[in-house]
């Protein structure tokens, strides 16, 4: 059902006055800003609570890892306790006994007499005077432990620890038992971010490192320098880490440092080892370690509010269309008439006041049109035939004024124009054109009974404001011009004349 | 409108339910990656066939380990063949000459990882296979290995360390007196390098006076030659207060050599790695103080075959790393027989 230009404005006020789609944008732009801020607000928390927990989470694997280094230093002692107890007969004795139980996860055991002479395999010897191992023997008070250094037995980074012990007749001497480095790490090993934790030895003098534990497994056993390798360490945080080696090296047991390279925050703790001075242990952690583990909560919570909300606007949309199409059907039974598809009475009388009653109005024409003798093609032709006869001539009307103005039926065979136009040359030229038109309006499809019919029209015409202001008094106007017509036997149209003088025209 | 907001609503939920995937590394093909094996010594039906994949082809360094593996190759009566890549990176080929190897039912190879950890996976499934793996230069991270023939260089660090306390104090340098050691890397990524650098600071820690300081700025030109002499220069520059400097391989060694050449600055000991002409020119004038380390890579391919045939003949090693050495070279040593021999090699 197509509406005017000129309908389509005048019935605008039955439109709702902002748009769905504006407030559905609206609505979309403020659930995106709170949950923007919501998302800060999560992010904010799973960053503080990660450097809390980071903090506490390398105190415990640092506190672990020295449990482990001194679960290796007791069993050390124990050995040395049980040699002590025993009464050989000659340091040969001992390290023969020992090399009996050569076992575990050690790489060599051995002993060293109280005349400083290296019970142990050619290879061991090798390695006691490559890494002066004497020396930390020397220090076990009772217990000392190496640095790590390179096995030629196993290839692997090692670390010596020496146990003194008395043997004969209170002589001094020393077991020492060769671990593989990466026995601290699997002593101390954790499934739970395993790829994500880094554990080194550091040496607070040297800054040297060597790597425990980290996501990669082959990097175990490197070596580097903390000058080197924390180069590249946001400069803001260079004073913090300054302080925390400073620490370090003033001996103290353990501190914490938080810390950016690049775009990742660190958190890293120290804690001194037992047994072997100027050594900490140190863990490092990402600060995305834990917030990747919350993000992905975060990132599931935000695609089911995401997918919520989607299902949720889609359904408000799919109900609001179903609703605007109710309401055109039933605005289509309000505003038009049903048969000629223009405007009914009401609408019409609606819409016309509205224009007339504007400040900004501007003149106007008024149209009354009666089809000549319908109820005789009524009676002639039938009903559906008058149908057809009001609906051929409603189009008429749509084509000659359709851009001009509104068109109504005002009932039966009546109908009303208001035209937004006075000028009367325009609107006689139309109704001339109007009224060619309608004589070729037939009733029926068939020409034999059509023979000697011809439609006609008669109207009435009111301009405004010239002939009246308001729409009932140009609607008396036009309904008395239109009785002229009909007075001088229909088939024109009347100009209202205000000293009730007609110009008549015909056909 | 309404394609309007179904737009919007995608896009919102394609920036929630998106995630990042990196695309895979474009495998890089070139024909020229390296040499497939060829012949390095007669090759006798009746001898056993010994495999050497070397770092990198077309190099001074490895040259010299390819002469060790000839001689024993010679010297023992068995067939060497070699192969390697055209750069030290690319262990794919090597690890494609290690296929080739147990294809061909090699005796035994003797490799040197252009990537410890990378190649690993290889290493361990030749060595499974029941060829008997020989590492030379550079270890994997893999037991799967009979023996490795390499520096150990966190011993070769701190012997440069002794080197440097040697020659400072050489200069009547006082215990009271301030000395400052610059270091230039050349890459932060190196493990070898790494050890160097421990090496020389543990010894220096331990066996310095405490007014010898390590300047804490370790300088790296991060693999780009090109930078070291620039980069020395500017650390002269920076601390007037330079006493000694030491670089950990050729690069920063020829780059700090070459810089104190030009500036004249007899007042500063050096001790690097390896013998470039820079070096090797301070060595030789009586106005520097300064020294360098010589890796011995013709032993580790030399003792590399003699362990392999070994090995092929059943017997068992009872140690798996071998640690070369390094000689110190200076004005002293220059013309002892030991490094005379190394440097006759190299």
């Amino acid at each position: 059902m197509n509406r005017t230009a000129k309908e389509k404005k005048e019935l605008s006020y039955m439109k709702n006055g902002t748009s769905f789609y504006i407030i559905i944008t609206i609505f979309l732009m403020i659930f995106s800003f709170a949950a923007s801020l919501l998302i800060a607000a999560f992010n904010k928390l799973i960053t503080s609570h990660d450097k809390r927990l980071s903090e506490e989470l390398c105190s415990l694997i640092s506190e672990k890892m020295n449990n482990s280094i001194r679960y290796m230093t007791d069993s050390a002692q124990n050995v040395a306790s049980v040699l002590s107890a025993q009464n050989f007969s000659s340091p040969a004795e001992i390290y023969e006994s020992l090399a009996a139980e050569q076992s575990g996860s050690y790489v060599s055991i051995g002993f060293i007499d109280a005349e400083q002479k290296i019970y142990a395999s050619e290879q061991e010897l090798k390695e006691f005077e490559k890494w002066d191992l004497l020396h930390v023997a020397a220090l076990a008070d009772p217990v000392a432990i190496s640095a790590p250094y390179r096995s030629g037995t196993t290839g692997q980074p090692v670390f010596t620890m020496f146990s003194n012990f008395q043997y004969g007749s209170g002589q001094k001497g020393w077991l020492f038992v060769t671990y593989p480095l990466r026995e601290i790490q699997n002593i101390a090993s954790s499934e739970a971010l395993k790829e994500e934790i880094e554990i080194w030895l550091m040496n607070a003098e040297s800054a040297n490192i060597i790597q425990c534990a980290g996501p990669n497994e082959y990097s175990i056993g490197s070596w580097a320098n903390a000058y080197l390798a924390m180069r590249d360490i946001n400069p803001d945080d260079k004073s913090a880490y300054d302080q925390w080696r400073g620490r370090m090296l003033r001996g103290e047991a353990s501190a914490t440092l938080t810390y950016r390279i690049g775009k990742v925050n660190y958190t890293q703790v120290y804690s001194d080892i037992t047994y072997m001075p100027g050594w900490f242990v140190v863990v490092r952690l990402p600060g995305s370690a834990l917030t990747a583990t919350m993000s992905t909560f975060r990132n599931q919570v935000l695609i089911f509010i995401a997918v919520l909300l989607t299902v949720t606007v889609l359904m408000v949309i799919i109900m609001y269309r179903r609703n605007v199409r109710e309401n055109t059907m039933l605005k289509q039974l309000s505003i038009h008439d049903p048969l000629t598809s223009v405007m009914n009475r009401r609408a019409f009388d609606f819409a016309a006041e509205q224009r007339l009653g504007r400040p900004s109005r501007k003149e106007a024409c008024l149209l009354f049109f009666d089809v000549d003798y319908f109820k005789q093609v009524n009676d002639r032709f039938g009903h559906e035939a008058g149908d057809r006869i009001l609906i051929a001539f409603s189009a008429a009307l749509k084509k000659q004024f359709e851009d001009l103005g509104m068109i109504s039926r005002y009932g039966g065979d009546e109908f009303v124009v208001l035209l937004d136009t006075a000028s009367k040359i325009q609107i006689t030229a139309l109704l001339d054109a109007l009224t060619k038109e309608v004589h070729q309006i037939r009733p029926t499809d068939n020409e034999e009974k059509n023979q000697g019919f011809m439609l006609s029209f008669s109207a009435g015409a009111a301009c405004f404001p010239e002939d009246a202001e308001t729409l009932g008094e140009l609607e008396q106007c036009a309904d008395a011009a239109l009785y002229i017509v009909k007075e001088r036997g229909r088939n024109g149209y009347e100009w209202y004349q205000k000293s009730d003088k007609t110009e008549q025209q015909t056909s | 409108m309404k394609k309007k907001l179904i737009a919007v609503l995608c896009c919102f939920l394609f920036g929630l339910c998106s995630c990042s995937e990196n695309a895979p590394p474009v495998q890089e093909e070139n024909a020229e990656r390296g040499q497939e094996f060829e012949p390095l010594t007669e090759i006798k039906k009746e001898q056993k066939n010994i495999y050497l994949v070397v770092k990198a082809l077309n190099n001074s360094y490895w040259d010299v380990v390819i002469d060790g593996a000839r001689s024993a190759g010679e010297a023992f009566g068995c067939n060497i063949w070699y192969g390697g890549t055209y750069s030290e990176t690319d262990w794919q080929y090597q690890a494609d000459l290690l296929d080739q190897c147990m294809q061909n039912h090699a005796d035994a190879v003797l490799i040197s990882p252009d990537d410890s950890v990378m190649l690993a996976p290889k290493i361990t499934q030749t060595y499974s296979e029941g060829i008997p793996v020989i590492l030379i230069d550079t270890i994997a991270n893999t037991d799967s290995y009979d023996l490795c023939y390499m520096t150990d260089n966190l011993i070769a660090g701190r012997n440069a360390a002794s080197e440097m306390l040697r020659l400072i104090q050489q200069r009547d340098f006082q215990d009271s007196d301030d000395v400052n050691i610059g270091i230039m890397v050349g890459s932060v990524a190196s493990q070898t390098i790494n050890e160097r650098l421990a090496g020389f600071f543990q010894f220096w820690t331990q066996n310095a006076p405490e007014n010898w300081k390590i300047i804490p700025d370790i300088i790296s030109y991060d693999g780009n030659t090109g930078l070291a002499e620039d980069l020395a220069s500017e650390m002269l520059q920076n601390h007037p207060e330079i006493t000694g400097v030491y670089g950990t391989n050729n690069g920063p060694t020829a780059g700090f050599a070459k810089t104190l050449k030009a500036q004249n600055r007899t007042d500063i000991s050096i001790v690097g790695f390896d013998y470039s002409e820079s070096i090797a020119e301070l060595i030789n004038s009586p106005d520097f103080s300064a020294a360098t380390m010589l890796q011995k890579q013709f032993d580790m391919s030399y003792e590399g075959v003699r362990a392999a045939l070994s090995l092929i003949d059943g017997e068992e090693n009872e140690i798996k790393f071998v640690d070369t050495g390094v000689v110190t070279v200076n004005r002293q040593t220059l013309s002892s027989p030991e490094v005379q021999e190394v440097l006759t090699r190299n």
